[in-house]
């Protein structure tokens, strides 16, 4: 199934949005959506195209926003991007849909503090049970060595 | 008083203690030297299991809050000692320490004592993989310990009887067991192995599943006593098949008495060497279908052939 | 027996070569529930090298896994070079793929005895280690590293062949996979060793889906995923690569999946080595990347590697997101070990090939 197959059913399931595919190398097409939309795109995917591998859920701290991509690989790469605000970043959890996104929930939620409603267990992945500070991955968390650079 | 001390040189030199534990270094080496060149690699030096016996007498003793201590010593001590016992009416190169009608039994009952001391050692330690070692090794024991103690009496009951220096000598005269009763020899082999926790029987002590089994928690010189305890019990054990299998050191006409002996013991180490390299572990269900439904019915039938052999 | 025990696997036991926890309650001989702990190897890499630069990078990257540090930078370097619009010579893609597939090889044989040493066959393991320096002394020629390389640079590979290492790598390849089919004929006729393995840990096709796995484990179980044939990175466009597949999905499916990818990656070392073009092995690469973002792929010797890349026009990255095959496998664990035997435990955990350096980061 090609990009514009997918961008087409998507485009009906979500005809509120203006969708488009962006090209992302390597071999990768890249669609943003809002938030709330993430669960339908994804249902649409699973039911209507031959779309069901979830490569990885990556997040970032971009200025004034959170972003989530949602990277699916199916002969090619197909990415969604979500933007979340910075102050209290939440979004329905797919685990239902796909179960093999519980790791990669998991491990934003500790890595940025992004809530993922509906998580069964969001526990830490990685990071101790008593971990204190704040998100690593947020730019508010300064490694040590960063620390100095700032203080020296 | 001559022979007091005639019986103290035979208990405590040959064929007593010293030599046994001289075999068990040496027979611990051939092992691992055998396994190691099958498995293309070089292996120890020929004082490698002495060595290790005296390091981990050096080494400290721990053992875990809430263990029996009382017991954690005396378990190992018995099953040592229940190995010392039994061989000494085991004939070796010709001359026994003690020998009447019916120490087969003797034997094989004293034999019996360092498994159930094995299960209550991870049972005094408490802890979970020590625990589940020792149940793993009861369990391995139901599954060979029949089979294996019908097949010893099959050469007792071709010989006519239940003495093992007998049994040696009566097959020395006339033909060795292991050509008449093949399937008997077999099956004691297999029942050794188990007994002697080696692959593909070495499930109580599976490391990659349970670290240690039930000596996980020893260590120093109760460890060390263990360690004595089964290498002796591999010499005791190898020992007790030549004389009721291979004929003892009965006279093949070119060799004197211990020379035979001591090639007949190399075969059969020879043979426990080899089968461990050539398995997987097998899973403790796996054994215990094994030994009740392949062993055990063979051990009868060898033993139907024989007694129906005596009759004719 | 009722009472449950808990059996700790882990962090330090005989069973793993790295830290993980797995808290197991068994009732008798029979697992009832597990749970996983992960991140004692944790090492926060993927903050860390914000802190680099790109050129640093390269070196923290191959350490994120020993066994499968190469691949690693290839998928690293790859992204960059897309970023920066590099096309990295044909000689260094061959190099960059053949020494990917030794990594294979050496992967495959290292698990191969792992599984042997855990199932009690530790003569598997004495041989599969023993044909493994073979792989080891290769890379070494190549790289003068055995584990770690640092043979991929940004722009193409730092490590070239004469033409005297030509004969006798190839000699010695040969002589390599005769050692290996002679390995896969034990694993297929060996009874002791199927009957640990067979049956343990099944897997179907669907659950494979739903649980997004891939690599050795995905291909056991009939599902037909491979990047070096469906995304051709590297020097793959080039070679034809036949796709080793099971269907029974169970832990002996993966050793033969293993053990057959292991003899195609050498024929396709051999296939590079001589088809390789004259010419450089590197092109020069900027130190400042444009900002762009990248999502590059590779298939590591357990399954796809993902490395996506973002970077704002300096020279050190603003984001890399690594994610490592062994976390789809670790997620099917739970399911697998549902029901199995105490002894089977070990089975289950040596099956996935665990690579517990490259889940943690």
């Amino acid at each position: 199934m090609n990009v514009s197959q997918i961008l087409a059913f998507l485009q009906e399931t979500l005809p509120s949005e203006r969708l488009e595919a962006q090209e992302m190398p390597i071999n990768e097409q890249v669609i943003s959506l809002p938030p709330q939309t993430l669960r339908p795109a994804v249902q649409a995917l699973l039911e209507q195209s031959d779309v069901y591998h979830l490569s990885t859920i990556t997040g970032q701290d971009m200025d004034g926003q959170i972003e989530l991509l949602y990277h699916f690989w199916h002969g090619g790469g197909l990415t969604l991007r979500i933007s979340l605000p910075r102050q209290e970043p939440s979004i329905d959890t797919i685990i239902d849909l796909i179960p093999g996104a519980a790791f990669y929930e998991r491990e934003i939620v500790e890595m940025l503090g992004v809530s993922f409603l509906g998580h069964p267990d969001p526990q830490p992945l990685l990071l101790p049970e008593d971990w204190e500070g704040s998100p690593p991955l947020r730019r508010e968390f300064a490694l040590p060595e960063e620390r100095e650079e700032e203080e020296g | 008083m001559t022979d007091l001390l005639d019986a103290l040189a035979k208990l405590l030199l040959f064929p007593g203690f010293a030599f046994l534990f001289a075999c068990a270094m040496l027979f611990a080496w051939i092992d691992r030297r055998v396994i190691a060149r099958l498995q293309g690699r070089v292996g120890p030096p020929w004082f490698q299991p002495l060595a290790d016996w005296i390091k981990l007498l050096a080494k400290e003793d721990v053992l875990p809050v809430g263990a029996n201590e009382w017991a954690c010593t005396m378990l190992p001590i018995f099953s040592l000692a229940a190995v010392l016992a039994a061989s000494v009416y085991i004939p070796v190169g010709g001359w026994s320490i003690q020998a009447f009608e019916g120490d087969l039994i003797v034997v094989l009952f004293l034999l019996s004592i360092p498994p159930l001391a094995y299960f209550l050692g991870g049972w005094a330690t408490g802890g979970v993989y020590s625990v589940i070692g020792g149940n793993r090794s009861l369990l391995q024991y139901f599954s060979y310990e029949v089979p294996f103690l019908m097949a010893l009496c099959s050469p007792a009951i071709l010989s006519g009887s239940w003495s093992i220096a007998q049994i040696a000598a009566r097959q020395s005269e006339t033909i060795w067991g292991v050509f008449l009763q093949p399937l008997g020899f077999v099956l004691a082999v297999v029942g050794l192995i188990g007994k002697l926790k080696r692959v593909p029987f070495d499930i109580p002590k599976a490391k990659s599943e349970i670290v240690a089994g039930p000596l996980t928690e020893f260590s120093g010189r109760k460890l060390a006593l263990w360690h004595l305890s089964i290498e002796t019990k591999t010499v005791v054990g190898i020992f007790l098949l030549v004389n009721a299998f291979l004929g003892g050191s009965g006279v093949t006409g070119l060799l004197p008495p211990p020379v035979t002996f001591a090639v007949k013991s190399m075969l059969v180490l020879l043979l426990l060497s080899v089968t461990s390299v050539l398995y997987a572990r097998l899973r403790i269900d796996q054994l215990a279908n094994l030994g009740w439904r392949v062993l055990a019915p063979l051990a009868l039938l060898q033993i139907a052939v024989t007694v129906w052999i005596g009759v004719r | 027996m009722t009472t449950q025990i808990t059996i700790p696997i882990g962090p330090q036991h005989p069973l793993l070569k790295e830290p993980l926890s797995f808290m197991i309650n068994v009732e008798g001989e029979r697992v009832v529930d597990s749970a996983l702990r992960l991140g004692y190897v944790h090492r926060g890499i993927e903050r860390l090298c914000q802190t680099k630069t790109y050129i640093q990078n390269l070196h923290l990257f191959e350490r994120v896994c020993g066994i499968c540090s190469h691949v690693h930078t290839t998928a690293y370097c790859q992204g960059v070079e897309a970023l920066l619009g590099l096309e990295v010579p044909l000689r260094g893609l061959h190099l960059r793929t053949l020494m990917c597939e030794l990594e294979r090889v050496h992967s495959h044989l290292l698990w191969l005895g792992v599984l042997g040493e855990n199932i009690g066959f530790q003569t598997i393991f004495m041989y599969a280690w023993r044909d493994r320096e073979i792989a080891l002394d290769i890379m070494e020629e190549l790289s003068g590293g055995r584990v770690t390389h640092a043979g991929n640079v940004i722009g193409g590979v730092q490590i070239d062949i004469s033409d005297e290492q030509f004969y006798s790598i190839v000699y010695r390849l040969n002589d390599l996979e005769q050692r290996v089919e002679k390995l896969l004929d034990v694993i297929l006729h060996e009874r002791t060793l199927r009957a640990r393995t067979q049956g343990i840990g099944y897997l179907s096709p669907e659950e494979i889906r739903r649980y997004c796995v891939v690599g050795p484990v995905a291909r056991a179980s009939g599902v037909d995923i491979d990047l070096r044939r469906d995304s051709r990175y590297a020097a793959y466009g080039r070679l034809h690569v036949n796709v080793a597949l099971a269907h029974e999905g169970d832990v002996w499916a993966r050793t033969l999946v293993r053990a057959r990818e292991a003899i195609e990656s050498l024929r396709l070392c051999r296939q590079l080595l001589v088809a390789l073009p004259e010419g450089p092995t590197r092109v020069r690469a900027p130190r400042r990347v444009p900002p762009g973002e990248v999502v590059s792929r590779a298939e590591a010797p357990r399954g796809e590697l993902v490395y996506y890349i973002r970077s704002d026009g300096s020279d050190k990255p603003a984001r890399i997101k690594i994610r490592t095959p062994t976390l789809t496998s670790l997620i099917t664990v739970h399911d697998q070990l549902e029901g199995v035997e105490t002894a089977d435990i070990s089975v289950v955990l040596s099956g996935i090939d665990l690579c517990i350096a490259c889940a943690d980061r």
